[in-house]
């Protein structure tokens, strides 16, 4: 057992003196951390009251100044509080809605991999069917039929987007179990149940976290558009501050304050997702390594 | 440069060049001044709105665009007086009722169609009657006639109507008349598009092109028996997207922009070109309280809270609830604060305004006192319970999805009812969904709804009656409460046979003080109207009702028929360059935009290029 | 949303050469295998579309009426004419039947076979993604090929992280933003572009109309074109990268072949067909794009139809668009996938 853990510190050793190659990568890490730290003490360090409009006490649509750092909203709140607020909100249905695109994806590629015949063969076709559909339709049309709220458009997307991964899983799973140990171990009378979580789930993980990261990065755009299209989670969150921005006219009242900041941080986290994803793909897929 | 990159360059450009042919052919044509502006001399006057028209046939359109178009398209029987709004000779020059109030007998002015044929009783007969036969024709206008007996015309000038009730509203008929000569050809009525142009019509102007979701470009008739308008053409323009409108009016591609949303409104504010039209609305927003809903045979539906039911909550609400802080806060200050019912101060002869002690002020102090008195504790949580139980004052608010308005107003109202002990929780509904659940199934405690009043209240009113509850089937009927009260009901019926008109407002305003101190419903502001156009593009508009009224979305046409405007080009902008030039210029521009990134990038790339050859 | 960033297409044709077993049949095999693959498809489209569809709170007559009080009688009888008295598999009998025919229902709005309100906005939507998409594929594989063939350099770095950025921006802000710039005007620079639409009142005729649509569509088609070309240049810088490392590169190098010429008649042309072929498949991500877009620039399109129907809600439109959507996609696929089997030796002999 030691030996294991040895290795797996070894690997791990590995694996981090090669995503310290990837210069993007490291930036993008450096964004999230910033970004994912401000959502956590956002709570410890400000008053959520401040976004009851009830409360507000801020004079309206006001320009930056040394109270208001990124000036006011139509009813007299803090811009920043909303940005570090609706952080919380675009981030966690950003992980959450990948988490669940994940699992879909891992459990209907590693299935679809593992078993032959036409159970795989359904579940691919299902997964194809899924990888065409226009997904943001999709989610639209689901988020008008189950009403408005952030788990609806965590399950919105999460439940659009999980195609493409399993696809992925899929070829990897197949790979895997190609392996001569893992024959070796069928052959010794593991079940189903054991190859799958024993070995294929652990040599896909990687993958499954590459891929990830970048559906976080997907799924955050998304959140943003469906609140700009009218399905919003119900919470500040940067997308529906977008729309908030919309909806009271600050474009043509010039409020380029209300307009812009949600935005920058919607492309920063956005992009900081991408390149972490792409530079642990490079990582982590050898007939990658060295090319991205 | 490389071959390979350069073939590829020139690939690119030549794509998007085939997507641009125009660029690619750019000899200067004679003529092509007329691109964009209208040709000198004309005056026009361009309207934006920020809907499309969803029909252009009369019998189906619903939307108040395309009301509003046929408005000017077509004449109605009767139009509202500029001054006082009271029904008016439009196409009937007169008419009479019968003793009994079942028969009326108009006199149709004698003038013509666009066409050159006569108008007779005859085309106005054949409208009606097509909307009472023909359930095709019905979806605009059905429940108009909902009440007639028999539409007939005697002889070319005389139209005689005769009706199963007394109906007072007749004079007040949202119906266009059609010509009977070119309608009675058109095969099913409720399938037809009726985009022919130009349309035959007899209104002041005449639709001579409809490009569906772009414009509608309609003409002065010269025909038009009060006089040709002072302008040459009204172009309607529709926009989705309601912050390029507005910048649309800043830049001169619109002169005027009807039923502004407050924000948009505010954001036009200090423009030296633009006038920002700010008056009293025709719209009241309200609470609905959920009185204990029930069918229209009285068996109880839904789930609303059995506290409402008691007159008290809902006047202790009435209490809790800050008119002039959701005036300021919620709607900008562009609203007036409710202190009367369903019909807004924008009808004088009509609204009813609660004085004295009848009038319910801003008193969370007093609200909580009724409570009190009436036995509904509060529990060391701050929520009340019911006198007779253990359940709590726990309540729904049901809004509309995609309102940030009532958004907005619900986290006002959760604040002050938690003040007086009631728990409130916003609920966001779809249209449809709404509608039913506060208009068939009664799954709703407190909603927020409100109503556009015509000229004549009546229908407003209708929706508080007992007969517009639903069926047992659970089938809607129209109520906007679930109201159902003899007293109002025996007002109603008085109002409808009585045509005198100073006792019938005096009916209608006994109705509002008992919707208002019954609370099935509480209305809370009356949003203004607002609007704005350029001073430099309409040199004079009247609006509806003349003193202080409104412009675009009123009813009748006088506005757009009193509009002046100068003639020849707007002037522009931008100081020489022709709107041709500017077209190219634009156009060449947006082609060199998306490749100057690129051409950037190339040339970088062929510094960099050989120090990176491996 | 799809990542721009798969270097390995996730579907289709480079999916892996471990499910060669559909390329040994030859062409015709194939052609058909996807043909009934894609007639699958279509056919769940449809059958997810009713069931979906019927799974949508209300009652649909009532929703038809929009709020005009009808009696009792008046809506048995508009539920008899919608086919709603019937049972569930009846109805969906019916449903498939109808759209097959071309009958979409008809819109509450409109009161307009849906069908026919397609029909209208299909022009201007074709127009758009069409313009949109040349523009981004030639940009994307230009600059793809340009990154690749330096790649770790500082062009490299810098046109895909432009393109990377552009993409994480969302589409419909960029929109805003361009329209406040561009048709509005700040500062120095003027408005010089239309504010909605895709033509105005008295637009011109003949040449000069198309000179008048162009004008109207270069915000628009900016737009669409700024957020999705990242995608094809990710793809074809990928594949130009593993065309780099294969021994037929190095040997072109080593007979001393001059480095343009090696990229321009070897790597490119083998890189170009597995893109373009992705071109087709990512198509879906365009078709979203052009629903914000339209929206933004009041272009009148199928998606503005659509959001336009999801504003109604006009569950009748909104349903058929939903579905002539999800079916072009489809197709679009479909023919991407035989295409490229047919054009690609390395697939066919495999």
């Amino acid at each position: 057992m030691n030996e294991t853990a040895a290795r797996r510190r070894g690997a791990l050793a590995r694996f981090w003196r090669d995503y310290r190659a990837q210069r993007t990568g490291l930036y993008g890490a450096a964004i999230l951390a910033v970004f994912v730290l401000l959502a956590l003490v956002t709570p410890l360090v400000t008053d959520p009251s401040g976004l009851d409009v009830t409360k507000a006490t801020g004079p309206k649509m006001a320009p930056p100044s040394a109270e208001f750092p990124l000036g006011t909203d139509e009813s007299g709140r803090s811009i920043l509080l909303m940005i570090l607020w609706g952080s919380r909100v675009s981030l966690l249905i950003g992980f959450l809605a990948a988490l669940l695109s994940m699992v879909i994806g891992t459990v209907t590629g590693i299935t679809a991999g593992h078993f032959r015949g036409w159970s795989s063969a359904v579940l691919m076709r299902i997964t194809d069917w899924f990888l065409v559909l226009p997904s943001l339709v999709l989610a639209l049309v689901l988020a008008a039929i189950l009403g408005g709220g952030t788990s609806t458009i965590i399950l919105a997307i999460g439940v659009t987007s999980w195609a493409a991964t399993a696809r992925l899983i899929r070829a990897q799973t197949l790979a895997v179990e190609a392996r001569p140990y893992v024959e070796r171990s069928r052959v010794l009378g593991a079940g189903h149940w054991h190859v799958m979580t024993r070995h294929v789930l652990p040599n896909v993980a990687p993958l499954v976290l590459a891929n990830t990261t970048l559906t976080v990065a997907s799924a955050i755009v998304t959140e943003s558009t469906l609140a700009f299209l009218g399905a919003d989670a119900g919470q500040a969150s940067w997308g529906s501050m977008l729309r908030g921005s919309y909806d009271w006219g600050a474009v043509t009242s010039g409020a380029w304050w209300y307009v812009l900041p949600p935005g920058l941080c919607i492309v920063a986290v956005v992009l900081a997702f991408t390149f972490c994803g792409r530079a642990l793909e490079a990582v982590l897929n050898p007939r990658l390594r060295g090319v991205a | 440069m490389t071959r390979l990159g350069g073939r590829l360059a020139a690939l690119g450009l030549a794509l998007s060049l085939a997507a641009f042919p125009a660029t690619a052919a750019q000899a200067v044509p004679a003529g092509v001044q007329a691109v964009q502006e209208p040709a000198e001399g004309k005056r026009i006057v361009r309207l934006g709105a920020i809907q499309a028209i969803d029909s252009m046939n009369p019998f189906l359109a619903v939307r108040v665009i395309s009301t509003s178009v046929h408005r000017w398209m077509y004449a109605y029987l009767t139009t509202p007086d500029s001054k006082t709004l009271q029904p008016s000779p439009d196409l009937a020059e007169s008419w009479q009722a019968s003793g009994d109030k079942l028969t009326w007998t108009f006199k149709i002015r004698d003038t013509k169609w666009s066409d050159g044929t006569p108008v007779t009783a005859q085309d106005a007969a054949w409208t009606l009657n097509k909307i009472m036969t023909d359930d095709g024709a019905k979806t605009a206008n059905g429940p108009a006639v909902e009440n007639f007996e028999s539409v007939t015309a005697p002889d070319d000038r005389t139209l005689v109507i005769k009706t199963k009730q007394p109906q007072a509203s007749m004079l007040e008929l949202p119906i266009p008349i059609v010509p009977k000569h070119v309608w009675e050809k058109v095969p099913d009525i409720g399938t037809y598009e009726a985009e022919r142009y130009p349309a035959v019509g007899n209104g002041p102007y005449i639709a001579v092109e409809h490009k569906k979701n772009a414009y509608v470009k309609l003409m002065a008739n010269p025909a038009y028996w009060r006089g040709a308008p002072k302008i040459d053409e009204l172009h309607v323009i529709f926009y989705e997207n309601p912050e390029a409108a507005n910048v649309g009016l800043k830049k001169g591609d619109i002169d005027w922009i009807g039923r502004l949303a407050g924000p948009q409104f505010q954001a036009l504010a200090g423009d030296p070109n633009i006038v920002q039209w700010n008056t009293q609305g025709r719209r009241a927003s309200y609470l609905q309280l959920n009185p204990g809903a029930a069918t229209a045979d009285g068996e109880e539906i839904g789930d609303g809270h059995p506290a409402l039911k008691d007159v008290k909550v809902r006047q202790a609400i009435h209490y809790a609830i800050d008119k002039q802080a959701l005036v300021d806060q919620v709607q900008n200050g562009l609203a007036v604060p409710a202190n009367g019912s369903i019909v807004p101060p924008m009808y004088k002869d009509f609204f009813w305004e609660a004085a004295g002690d009848t009038r319910v002020t801003f008193d969370p102090a007093r609200a909580n006192k009724i409570l009190d008195d009436a036995g509904y504790r509060k529990g060391a949580d701050g929520i009340r319970t019911m006198p007779d139980g253990d359940r709590k004052l726990e309540m729904r608010f049901s809004i509309h999805t995609e309102d940030p308005i009532e958004d907005k107003l619900a986290q006002f109202l959760t604040g002050w009812l938690k003040d007086i002990g009631i728990q409130l929780t916003t609920r966001k509904l779809d249209s449809n969904k709404f509608t039913e659940e506060t208009g068939s199934t009664a799954l709703y405690d407190i909603a927020i709804s409100g109503w556009s009043v015509n000229p004549d209240p009546e229908e407003v009113f209708a929706t508080h009656l007992c007969s517009r509850r639903p069926t047992a089937a659970g089938e809607g009927g129209g109520t906007e409460s679930f109201y159902c009260n003899e007293d109002y009901e025996k007002l109603y019926r008085q109002q409808l046979a009585e045509l005198d008109r100073p006792k019938r407002i005096a009916l209608m305003k006994q109705m509002q003080e008992k919707l208002y101190t019954d609370a099935p419903i509480i209305a809370v502001y009356y949003p203004n109207n607002l609007e704005a156009y350029r001073k430099d593009r309409i040199t004079s508009i009247t609006p509806i009702p003349e003193d202080k009224g409104i412009l675009y979305g009123g009813s009748g046409y006088w506005p757009v028929y009193s509009l002046q405007a100068p003639a020849g080009p707007a002037p522009s902008d931008d100081d020489g360059a022709g709107p041709f030039t500017t077209a190219v210029v634009a156009t060449a521009a947006g082609v060199v935009v998306v490749f100057v990134l690129g051409l950037i990038l190339t040339a970088r790339l062929r510094r960099k290029g050989d120090d990176d050859r491996e | 949303m799809t990542a721009p960033i798969e270097i390995e297409p996730a579907a289709g044709p480079a999916a892996g050469p471990q499910e060669g077993r559909g390329a040994r049949r030859g062409a015709l095999g194939y052609a058909l295998t996807k043909l009934g693959g894609a007639l699958l498809s279509i056919g769940m489209v449809v059958v997810a579309t009713f069931f979906l569809f019927r799974l949508i709170p209300g009652d649909p007559a009532i929703a038809y009426t929009r709020d005009v009080p009808l009696t009792p009688d008046q809506l048995a009888l508009l539920r008899r004419q919608m086919g709603l008295d019937r049972p569930l598999p009846e109805q969906f009998l019916d449903f498939v039947a109808r759209a097959l025919r071309g009958d979409l229902g008809t819109s509450y709005e409109y009161r307009r076979p849906v069908a026919e309100l397609i029909g209208e906005r299909l022009g201007p939507t074709l127009l758009l993604v069409g313009t949109g998409l040349v523009i981004a594929v030639s940009l994307g594989l230009w600059q793809g090929t340009r990154a690749a063939w330096n790649h770790g350099g500082r062009l490299d770095r810098f046109s895909t992280g432009i393109s990377l950025t552009l993409w994480s921006v969302p589409t419909f802000w960029l929109g805003l933003l361009l329209l406040m710039v561009f048709a509005a005007g700040v500062g120095p620079i003027p408005g010089i572009f239309p504010t909605r639409g895709m033509e105005d009142v008295d637009a011109p005729d003949g040449p000069m109309y198309l000179l008048h649509v162009a004008h109207h569509l270069v915000l628009p088609c900016i737009t669409l074109v700024a957020v999705v070309y990242a995608q094809y240049l990710v793809v074809m810088r990928s594949s130009l990268l593993d065309e780099i490392g294969q021994d037929y590169v190095t040997t072109a190098r080593a007979k001393g072949l001059r480095d343009a010429q090696v990229r321009r008649r070897h790597a490119v042309p083998n890189a170009l067909l597995p893109t373009v072929t992705l071109v087709f498949l990512h198509i879906g991500l365009v078709v979203q794009g052009a629903v914000t877009t339209e929206t933004v620039y009041s272009w009148p399109g199928l998606g503005l139809l659509f959001y336009e129907a999801i504003k109604g809600p006009d569950f009748a439109v909104m349903q058929g668009t939903f579905m002539v959507l999800c079916v072009a996609v489809i197709i679009m696929n479909t023919l991407a996938d035989v295409l490229y089997h047919v054009l690609d030796p390395r697939v066919r002999s495999a």
